[in-house]
């Protein structure tokens, strides 16, 4: 055996020594030490995966399409690893996307309308979950995001509608916190009363995202933001239709590991 | 009967621990530039990049970081221990230890909650550092 596969074969890390897991698992600790210092929970986190759930309703595409989500569903579902339950867990896809980049000058004669990148910000704080102390924040959505928004010359006053990075239902809260939305612990109260639905004043993950339409990693918000922006998201397209602001401006995020890696993209409409 | 867990793998940069650990002791680098007592071990500070390493002994106080409660057991080895709880735990000295709660209901865990090291001697070759509520 070569040294790079004999050091690939070794385990780098000891968790699984003491029945620790998994993603899910990586994950809901850092949502436990948010539930203890800035007091979320459940009660925040119904209305994301309900939320989506509602906007996948609208995609035929979405793998959770013909499938309501009430509250009661959500509290009511099995504990995956505590405290996440079901519905607070992405999908598992098999499947691709992809999104053409090329130079503003070419797109103006391409058949489509194009998107533009505004700002973009990355930071990636941290190598193993268990040695951070950012569970809760400063997560790398706060670095990241000021650098886009400085790029694009925006505040989040300016977005339309986000499109964020969900694997788990506490990454959005966390990611939305982070970029300035609302602040620490205000999270149950500004996605209360729909803020994030159809007909919402900040559409969030509007294709039903990773937890209700499609586990393609980045590429699901991202794509969801360029599809809105060309206007070719059928019924569940912002604008009138839903009951939403024409989006002129979607910001749209993607996260790696266990929030130890994170980039931010605003994008426009020309 | 056979313990059929994972058990570690200490390498090279693990071994003094793990090898602390059958003597039930928890050891951990300190940087003798500055003074940064690190978990996982590695050759240089990951605070001021110094190689100048020596091997201290922690006195095995600390206390929750955060925790998780598995009450389905991704291995089924884990099965008869549903619910248990995994924790971080911050240890006095400055490392987080990934580590079970023991010795108190999964429901009595909180975060910031005092805990102390106790043993757990699994085989011949291995002790497991777990923590419990101090004064349990």
């Amino acid at each position: 055996m070569g040294i790079l596969q004999e050091t690939l074969s070794r385990r780098s890390f000891d968790n699984d020594v003491f029945g620790h897991f998994g993603a899910a698992a990586g994950y809901a600790m850092a949502a436990q030490r948010g539930m203890h210092t800035f007091g979320t929970g459940p009660e925040t986190w119904k209305h994301i995966a309900v939320g989506q759930r509602k906007w996948a309703n609208l995609n035929p595409e979405a793998t959770m399409y013909e499938k309501k989500l009430s509250f009661e569903d959500y509290l009511n579902s099995d504990w995956v690893v505590e405290p996440f339950r079901r519905f607070d867990c992405c999908l598992i896809s098999d499947g691709g996307r992809a999104l053409v980049v090329t130079t503003a000058e070419r797109a103006r004669d391409l058949k489509h309308p194009p998107v533009y990148i505004m700002g973009l910000g990355q930071h990636n704080p941290s190598s193993e979950i268990a040695q951070c102390t950012y569970m809760d924040g400063p997560t790398g959505a706060k670095l990241a995001g000021e650098q886009a928004f400085s790029m694009a010359g925006v505040t989040p006053d300016d977005i339309d509608a986000c499109q964020i990075y969900d694997c788990f239902t506490y990454t959005v809260e966390i990611t939305l916190q982070e970029y300035g939305f609302f602040q620490p612990g205000e999270g149950e109260d500004w996605f209360k009363d729909g803020t994030i639905e159809p007909g919402g004043r900040m559409p969030v993950n509007t294709s039903g995202g990773q937890l209700s339409e499609v586990y393609f990693m980045g590429l699901t918000p991202f794509s969801e933001a360029v599809m809105q922006l060309m206007g070719r998201c059928g019924n569940r397209q912002l604008g009138p239709q839903t009951n939403t602001k024409e989006p002129q401006i979607i910001l749209c995020s993607d996260n790696g590991g266990i929030l130890q890696s994170h980039s931010c993209c605003i994008l426009g409409r020309a | 009967m056979a313990y059929e867990k994972p058990l570690p793998e200490p390498d090279g940069d693990r071994k003094p621990f793990w090898d602390g650990c059958k003597e039930h002791k928890l050891s951990f680098q300190k940087c003798k530039e500055c003074d940064h007592v690190r978990w996982p071990p590695s050759i240089t500070c990951p605070k001021c990049y110094s190689q100048q390493t020596e091997w201290i002994q922690a006195g095995g106080h600390g206390k929750v970081y955060s925790y998780v409660v598995y009450h389905q057991a991704f291995h089924p080895a884990f099965k008869d221990d549903l619910p248990y709880v995994v924790a971080v735990v911050e240890l006095e000295e400055g490392p987080h230890i990934l580590t079970n709660i023991v010795g108190c209901s999964h429901d009595k865990v909180k975060c910031d909650m005092p805990v102390e090291v106790t043993w757990e001697d699994v085989t011949e070759e291995c002790s497991l550092p777990k923590f419990q509520p101090v004064n349990s």
